[in-house]
């Protein structure tokens, strides 16, 4: 039968290399924008949680719900300590207060964040915004945003003042060098935000051995959900974990919206060369109606013609999948070792639209699903589209069909 | 040795029309193709069906091979009534007990002669070493033995004609069929391919009927049956 089919296949060659050609070119351009997709998708992500928010946060679950000043987790740096031993795991502590910014007669409102610098600069890229100056490195610096700077008139090396609301209603105050002036791009920040030494933010707002959040960087994105399970494992009551899917939602949903996308292209694509399959398997009724007349007339059973021809279109579709998937795979393997430079396919526009920071060039990836949805969506497609044509071998009489020229 | 098989052996005819019609519907008017066709033919008999185009010889046969169905009478082969048969049933009995001659050969022409014979003997689940010893042997009896490897586009009509005889014997079927084998035959050929059905007949005392308007085809045969408009107008010799 294997060879039978493998024959018939044969008979006509160019109409099974078109066939087989079209499975072949859907499948390349499906595995290949499916590729592009989770390799934007994943430089997105690690754009986006690398910039400042992390891939994950612990908090106490009422500060999740509500963030309040005096929401902290206690014990923080034996917490710190003990998450930093799971393997791939690095964790640094923040404080975050709100108070007003002053510099001289000129005031403003602002958030202080209290930051590890040396762990943070290492990971984030919000960093590498520094615009002026340079990252604190004493207890006493600070970082401010830009359009804060310009508001209360601060330059480096400027003295400003922090006042707020300490743990305990007390006033909180702490006075900062302007070691550094940063623009994030993002106005709010930029004019509210102020970066000090998460120790002296601590002391000065009155918290010991506390922090508001302790943020989860993971070496491999790919291994988060394992990781969380052990960092859950091990937070005390009434801690929680936030992902960055909870943290950032936005960022999930665009990717979700554009998968949506992706994928009714991707079904129109593939509904096409089905109907070119199905365009094929009428042409192979009609031509081999006198054939299939025969085997029944020998005594085979119309279930065994259609079965007979059922293999045809199975080795027609491996084909055309092996024919698609032998090109995508030498091709996604360059690309993904080389990348697509951005500025060859809209540059700076293309970066922004697909939140991917300061990346320049994309990096397919080639995933399970990736590679695998085109081939099993086509092999069945092909087994529907023969299905839908040699359906009517059963209402072939083998007298009339004996006599089809 | 089936159970159909047995009942030809043993009990004589192999086959028994009574009354059979056949009706074909032609734009809404009934065509009588076999118009109460009686026919009895015992084992060991080669029987030819003559009579002009339109007599109802083809369509006998059809009806006899159980690859036609029939409106009335009824139809017998090896014992078993067809009539009673499931569509499944009749296609076991086709697969199994009929070995069938075409007019136009029928070979797959993506296999090669061997590998036509074979294919029968594939779909009645014969082991592969069975299938390619049993398809040298029918071939070889055929004087196709150095021809096997070769497709039916390499094959003269005579030839292929041949391979399609071996295909319908490999299987020792109870009952040969075969509508105009020489047809689309030389003189020559025709007369070669009459003394191999001839041989088949005396030698292994296969029962063969075919149909044919070639007055040489009768001359081979041990019975004729003249056919016409539907009927059988005379048997041996005898007016029916």
């Amino acid at each position: 039968m294997i060879r039978l089919a493998w024959r018939n296949l044969q008979r006509n060659k160019a109409r099974t290399w078109l066939t087989a050609g079209g499975i072949g070119f859907a499948v390349l351009l499906v595995s290949f924008a499916m590729s592009l997709q989770s390799g934007s998708y994943e430089i997105m992500i690690d754009s986006a949680t690398r910039y400042f928010t992390g891939h994950g946060q612990v908090s106490t679950d009422a500060y999740i719900k509500q963030p309040r000043f005096a929401r902290t987790i206690a014990n923080a740096e034996s917490l710190q300590a003990a998450l930093e031993a799971i393997d791939g795991l690095t964790v640094f502590p923040r404080v975050q207060a709100f108070g007003v910014v002053s510099k001289g007669e000129k005031s403003l409102g602002g958030m202080i964040l209290g930051v590890d610098f040396a762990a943070e600069r290492q990971q984030l890229d919000v960093y590498n915004n520094v615009i002026a100056g340079q990252i604190p490195a004493a207890l006493d610096q600070a970082l401010i945003g830009a359009a804060m700077a310009r508001n209360i008139g601060a330059a480096l090396g400027d003295e400003i003042v922090v006042l707020g609301s300490g743990k305990q209603g007390s006033v909180a105050a702490a006075v900062f060098i302007v070691a550094g002036i940063v623009e994030t791009g993002q106005v709010e920040l930029d004019r509210s935000l102020i970066f000090a030494p998460f120790a002296s933010v601590a002391d000065a707002f009155y918290l010991a051995d506390e922090a508001h959040m302790l943020v989860l960087m993971l070496n491999d994105l790919s291994r988060l959900d394992e990781i969380v399970a052990k960092v859950e494992a091990q937070l005390p009551e009434p801690l929680g974990v936030q992902t960055w899917q909870q943290l950032m939602p936005l960022i999930e949903q665009s990717i979700e919206l554009d998968k949506a996308g992706g994928y009714l292209f991707f079904s129109l694509l593939l509904i096409l060369v089905t109907f070119a399959v199905v365009n094929t398997f009428v042409m192979v009724l009609f031509e081999r109606t006198r054939e299939f007349g025969l085997f029944m007339a020998l005594g085979m059973r119309p279930w065994q013609v259609i079965g007979q021809v059922q293999f045809e279109a199975l080795l027609l579709s491996l084909l055309g999948v092996l024919l698609g998937l032998g090109l995508a795979y030498p091709l996604l393997a360059y690309l993904t070792s080389v990348g697509i430079p951005l500025d060859q396919v809209g540059g700076e526009e293309v970066s922004r639209q697909m939140q991917m920071g300061s990346m320049s060039r994309i990096y397919p990836k080639a995933t399970w699903p990736s590679m695998t949805t085109a081939p099993l969506v086509l092999i069945v497609g092909t087994q529907l589209a023969a299905l839908i044509s040699t359906v009517r071998v059963q209402g072939i009489r083998p007298v009339s069909a004996l006599r089809a020229e | 040795m089936t159970e159909f098989a047995e009942n030809a052996k043993a009990t004589a005819p192999v086959v028994e029309c009574r009354g059979v019609q056949r009706i074909y519907q032609q734009d809404s008017v009934p065509v009588y193709a076999l118009r109460g066709a009686d026919l009895t033919i015992h084992a060991g008999e080669f029987v030819s069906l003559a009579g002009p185009s339109g007599s109802g010889k083809s369509t006998l046969l059809n009806v006899i091979g159980g690859l036609d169905a029939f409106d009335a009478g009824s139809v017998s082969v090896g014992g078993v009534d067809l009539a009673a048969l499931t569509p499944a049933q009749l296609a076991q009995t086709r697969l199994h007990n009929v070995g069938f001659v075409f007019q136009a050969y029928n070979l797959i022409p993506v296999l090669s002669a061997r590998e036509n014979v074979e294919f029968i003997l594939q779909l009645q689940g014969v082991a592969s070493q069975e299938r390619r010893s049993r398809a040298e042997q029918a071939l070889h009896s055929l004087g196709l033995a150095e021809l096997g490897d070769r497709r039916p586009g390499e094959l003269s009509g005579g030839q292929q004609q041949r391979v399609a005889i071996a295909r319908a014997i490999v299987t020792e079927p109870v009952l040969l069929l075969a509508d105009e084998p020489t047809a689309n035959l030389d003189s020559k050929t025709t007369s070669e391919l009459l003394a191999v059905l001839r041989d088949l007949n005396q030698q292994q005392g296969m029962t063969i009927v075919t149909a044919t308007h070639d007055p040489i085809v009768m001359e081979y045969t041990s019975r004729q049956v003249t056919m016409l408009d539907g009927e059988i107008r005379q048997d041996g010799g005898v007016a029916a």
